[in-house]
């Protein structure tokens, strides 16, 4: 049996509701097959008031053991570093993340704001709100970047603005079962099961990627979205054309492109106008190319692509 | 040449050949340097006639040969469909040859 606390920081619930969607395995096969026991949860939990904060406090002092500690949202940490924006159960949010933090074997940062602050951290950060133990790209965050649970392991990021269920449940079930030394982490922390490859990684469009073809408006089924529709596919790492979307679909399989929400500058161009779902060039040219390509290359491959370019690719294959 | 320009793809571009030769004066500058200037652009062309194939040549910027120091031209432009000889940005939507080119031009 493995107790699990989830909390809820500077956040939408989005990641609840994904959590709560899961299917392999859903939030109940957790409990009833996997021995999770979860001991709070903020759409789940049945304790209110004092009883939550007893709870809290047997967890913090090692009468209840935690082995995961789930965070959901951003630490925030306005205003003037009290954290009194964000108060639960009697107190600062952040004071009860840094102590039950270090009380757990295990801690999992769910969603783009518990990584990386997310949304609420772009700038300006009004909130001074920021990741576990990141803000955007720059380790530390609010537990610093020395920080490891008591079993030894930095905070396990699994982000996505929200991230798919099954990323969530499928971690959460190889910690609960004694696998965690089985995930192998990348840079930032997160599970490479999930994150090495990139969104464009099975994407449906990858010919019309090859051949240069674009889509120019939302929910064609002709054309790759990255020319000028601003899709992040082939930069993002996330599983998101391998496991998909409610067991159907992706973002770019329907025709939109992918924001890059895996990706610790989310949302990019913190939000500036003209910057969403729309290809950044300078001088014609994408600003950010796919990974580990030049722009030297890039143009290059243009032109051969162009030129060799069947008919087929021009036309909606997936009409009969 | 008739104010109302053919509907026949092969024809529309002939047509459009024939204004660009005969010395049309477009906005190729200022090229779009940010996104919203882009935009802008497009926004223009949108409020537009969907009939005014001249005003679409004239705001786009269109040419009938290669631009600027790394002749850009419509053959390796990401809104060109090569098979077709189509420009496939809906608001220009337009027959148009390899070797033309327009300020909306991208890679
Ligand atoms: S739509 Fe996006 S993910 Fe798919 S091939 Fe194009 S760039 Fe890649
Ligand atoms: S397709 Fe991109 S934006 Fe959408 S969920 Fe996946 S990584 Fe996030
Ligand atoms: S956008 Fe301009 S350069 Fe590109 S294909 Fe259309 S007309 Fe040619």
């Amino acid at each position: 049996m493995a107790n699990l606390l989830w909390l809820q920081g500077g956040a939408c619930s989005g990641n609840t509701m994904s959590f709560l969607n899961a299917e392999e395995p859903s939030a109940c096969d957790l409990v009833t097959d996997f021995g999770i026991n979860i001991l709070w949860h903020p759409s789940l939990g049945m304790e209110l008031g004092d009883n939550l904060q007893r709870l809290l406090r047997a967890c913090v002092s090692g009468e209840i053991p935690l082995d995961i500690f789930v965070f959901e949202g951003t630490v925030v940490r306005g205003p003037d570093g009290t954290g009194a924006w964000n108060r639960f159960a009697g107190r600062p949010m952040k004071d009860w993340v840094a102590e039950l933090a270090q009380a757990a074997q295990y801690v999992v940062a769910i969603g783009d704001c518990a990584t990386w602050g997310g949304i609420p951290a772009t700038a300006p950060n009004p909130t001074d709100s920021t990741g576990l133990q990141f803000l955007k790209r720059q380790k530390g965050g609010f537990l610093g970047a020395d920080f490891r649970s008591k079993a030894g392991l930095p905070v396990i990021n699994i982000p996505g603005c929200p991230a798919h269920p099954d990323w969530v449940t499928q971690i959460l079930v190889a910690v609960a079962t004694g696998r965690a030394a089985d995930i192998r982490l990348d840079d930032f922390q997160r599970p490479k099961t999930f994150f090495a490859s990139f969104t464009q990684t099975g994407c449906t469009r990858n010919m019309h990627f090859a051949y240069k073809v674009s889509a120019t408006e939302f929910g064609q089924r002709k054309g790759c979205l990255f020319y000028d529709l601003g899709c992040r596919g082939p930069m993002t790492h996330s599983p998101c054309n391998r496991i998909l979307w409610n067991r159907q679909s992706s973002k770019t399989r329907s025709g939109m492109p992918c924001l890059g929400c895996t990706e610790p500058e989310f949302p990019f161009f913190d939000l500036a106008p003209g910057t969403v779902f729309k290809t950044q060039t300078v001088m014609g040219v994408p600003k950010d190319l796919p990974e580990g390509v030049d722009k030297t290359g890039y143009i290059k491959l243009t032109v051969a692509a162009k030129a060799a370019a069947p008919k087929w690719a021009e036309e909606d294959i997936f009409v009969v | 040449m008739s104010d109302r320009p053919p509907r026949d793809p092969d024809a529309l571009r002939r047509y459009i050949a024939e204004l660009l030769a005969s010395g049309l004066e477009t906005e190729t500058e200022p090229m779009p340097r940010t996104e919203r200037e882009f935009a802008e652009i497009l926004d223009q062309l949108r409020a537009l006639d969907p009939e005014d194939v001249r005003g679409r040549l004239v705001i786009a910027g269109f040419l009938d040969h290669p631009y600027g120091p790394e002749q850009q031209r419509c053959q390796e432009c990401i809104y060109y469909l090569v098979h077709r000889r189509w420009c496939d940005i809906p608001e220009i939507s337009l027959p148009c040859e390899p070797d033309w080119w327009c300020r909306l031009w991208r890679i």
